[in-house]
């Protein structure tokens, strides 16, 4: 069992008897200290797609998967084909199974990912908690803050923009936090 | 008396509104404020699931909270027992505030397969992802779901509760009852007085806020019905203050009230100048009194409040010259995080005037938009 909570890309849940992949999970406070997480659901037999609303406290039931690790082999349009780092198996998935990681995949990454199978079909693939990219562009400090406090935003290799601090500059590498796209720090 | 207006409801579409009270009347208030609607306005035949009479007694001094059974306002009041009795399944069930139905009502639910639209009715909030989330189903038990229906203020969500001749009410009593509704209070302001309630949470502000009237050049009649409040009204008054007597402090009189139903909660705040209110039903209520106020949101777990708090800033401030939006913007950020209360209802005072004319037009802006009880019976419509 899952809660609404606890439900992110890539977990599984039996809804009626059908799998249905979580492709995208947002967590959001309601009121009096409630919360629901708001979910963009596949079925994985048909490739219905819908949006549901659950509770943090709703318990779901979830399919156990299989998953293996894997890096990303090559980028071609909307197709991305990672390969299963132990048999050397490639696997193709599209950029809608992948939305929620999607803003961190680029060309020539070599994070090592967790590929995510249901009855030994890819469905999906996580980041680590933590990747580094590097800063394609961003504007030069206007404050010359050093604290981290002040913001700026700065664009990503594949045009993903994010807040970075202000002392971050073009050609740097920086660590996210892939659960929220936050800039966690300079990369050490 | 249980069972008569219940032969005449045989007929009428039936639903369930089920309500938890977690700590105050906000949920309760909602809840009977809305099973009072479906029943006077869509001719629906409606039971109102009560986990806590005594909480619903204040609301509804009519009531009896003994009564496993009654009827209010052609309302069906049923105590929400813990242990679960079956009963004949409506139309359609409202799950006020995710307060989680009974596990025998939705086996129920569930045995019948599809024939009841089951809604979570959930929190108020000014965000923008409401929207985005209202009326989305929640797949979850087996061959049943349930949909999440969101009030708000945007247009892309399920609208608030207002009566249909609310505002006509309103104005009708603006125009000719105010008078004598204050005399019944035993209300009697003194000439060019600002006439203020106050409904809050506990709140350390208030001494400075009480003081900032007492000395301000502007003479403010506060009336207070009782609540969570009266410990740091006492406190700062020096004395257990009586419900009826006006306590004089310089420019300021409070005047302790005790608790009123909803019908006269709404005169009370139509009849005054300026309303401070809190949660979701009371803060519902003074926009619908157009009178600028003061809204004290109910604390959340890691400020989450603050963000609600200036998503709705965000929306009712706009259109206001800067200093009369930095005049109220900053009050409620005072009241509800801790900045100076003096210095900021000077500034509201001296934009009053601003401020009042701006109220009604936020009224009436809302007032364009379809209720939250028509907007339920729409939602239910299109999903048959």
């Amino acid at each position: 069992m899952k809660t609404g909570k606890e439900l992110k890309p890539g977990t599984v849940l039996r809804i009626d008897n059908d799998p249905w992949l979580v492709q995208k999970a947002e967590f959001t406070k309601s009121g009096r200290n409630s919360a629901i997480m708001k979910t963009k659901l596949k079925n994985l037999l048909t490739g219905y797609k819908t949006e549901t609303v659950y509770s943090a406290d709703d318990k779901l039931d979830d399919v156990i998967l299989d998953r293996k690790e894997a890096t990303l082999s090559f980028i071609s349009g909307d197709s991305y084909t990672f390969m299963d780092t132990t048999d050397y198996t490639m696997y193709e998935l599209n950029a809608e199974d992948i939305e929620a990681v999607l803003p961190y995949v680029e060309e020539g990454m070599t994070d090592i990912c967790e590929a995510v199978f249901f009855e030994d079909r890819l469905v999906s693939v996580e980041l680590p908690t933590t990747i580094s990219r590097q800063v394609d562009y961003t504007e030069n400090s206007a404050r010359g803050d050093t604290s981290g406090k002040v913001m700026k935003p700065a664009k990503l290799k594949n045009g993903t923009t994010l807040q970075v601090a202000d002392f971050i500059e073009i050609g740097e590498f920086i660590d996210i936090d892939t659960r929220d796209g936050s800039f966690k720090g300079r990369t050490k | 008396m249980p069972g008569i207006k219940g032969a005449c409801n045989y007929m009428k579409q039936h639903w369930d509104i089920f309500c938890k009270v977690v700590d105050n009347y906000g949920d309760i208030g909602v809840a009977w404020r809305l099973a009072r609607q479906l029943v006077a306005e869509h001719g629906l035949a409606v039971r109102l699931w009560v986990d806590n009479l005594q909480a619903f007694t204040p609301l509804c001094p009519e009531a009896d909270p003994r009564l496993a059974r009654q009827w209010q306002a052609g309302v069906q009041v049923r105590h929400w027992a813990p242990k679960w009795v079956a009963t004949d399944m409506p139309a359609v069930v409202i799950e006020a505030f995710g307060c989680k139905l009974p596990p025998g009502y939705v086996t129920a639910l569930h045995a019948q397969a599809g024939r009841t639209l089951w809604l979570n009715l959930e929190y108020l909030s000014a965000e923008a992802w409401v929207g985005g989330c209202h009326g989305l189903p929640s797949h979850g038990g087996p061959g049943y779901q349930k949909s999440f229906f969101f009030p708000g203020f945007r247009p892309d969500t399920g609208g608030l509760l207002r009566e249909r001749d609310l505002l006509a009410q309103r104005r009708g009593f603006q125009a000719a009852e105010r008078a004598a509704f204050l005399a019944r209070l035993g209300v009697a302001p003194a000439e060019g007085a600002l006439l203020c309630s106050l409904f809050a949470y506990e709140n350390p502000g208030l001494a400075a806020w009480l003081q900032a009237m007492a000395s301000g050049a502007c003479p403010v009649h506060l009336l207070v019905p009782q609540g969570r409040i009266q410990g740091e009204l006492a406190a700062w008054l020096g004395e257990v203050p009586q419900v009826g007597q006006p306590y004089r402090r310089g420019a300021l009189a409070v005047q302790p009230l005790p608790f009123v139903a909803q019908s006269d909660y709404d005169r009370l705040l139509w009849a005054c100048d300026f309303n401070a209110v809190r949660g979701e039903d009371s803060f519902v209520r003074a926009q619908w009194a157009g009178r600028p106020l003061l809204w004290h949101i109910y604390p959340q777990e890691e400020d989450a409040h603050r963000i609600k708090l200036e998503a709705f800033l965000e929306l009712y401030l706009a259109g206001l010259d800067a200093p009369a939006r930095q005049a109220l913007g900053g009050l409620h950020r005072a009241w509800n995080f801790g900045g100076n209360m003096g210095l900021a209802w000077q500034g509201l005072v001296a934009h009053r005037a601003e401020l009042t004319a701006h109220a009604e037009h936020w009224c009436a802006s809302l007032a364009a938009r379809p209720d939250l009880a028509t907007a339920l019976v729409q939602f239910y419509r299109n999903w048959l």
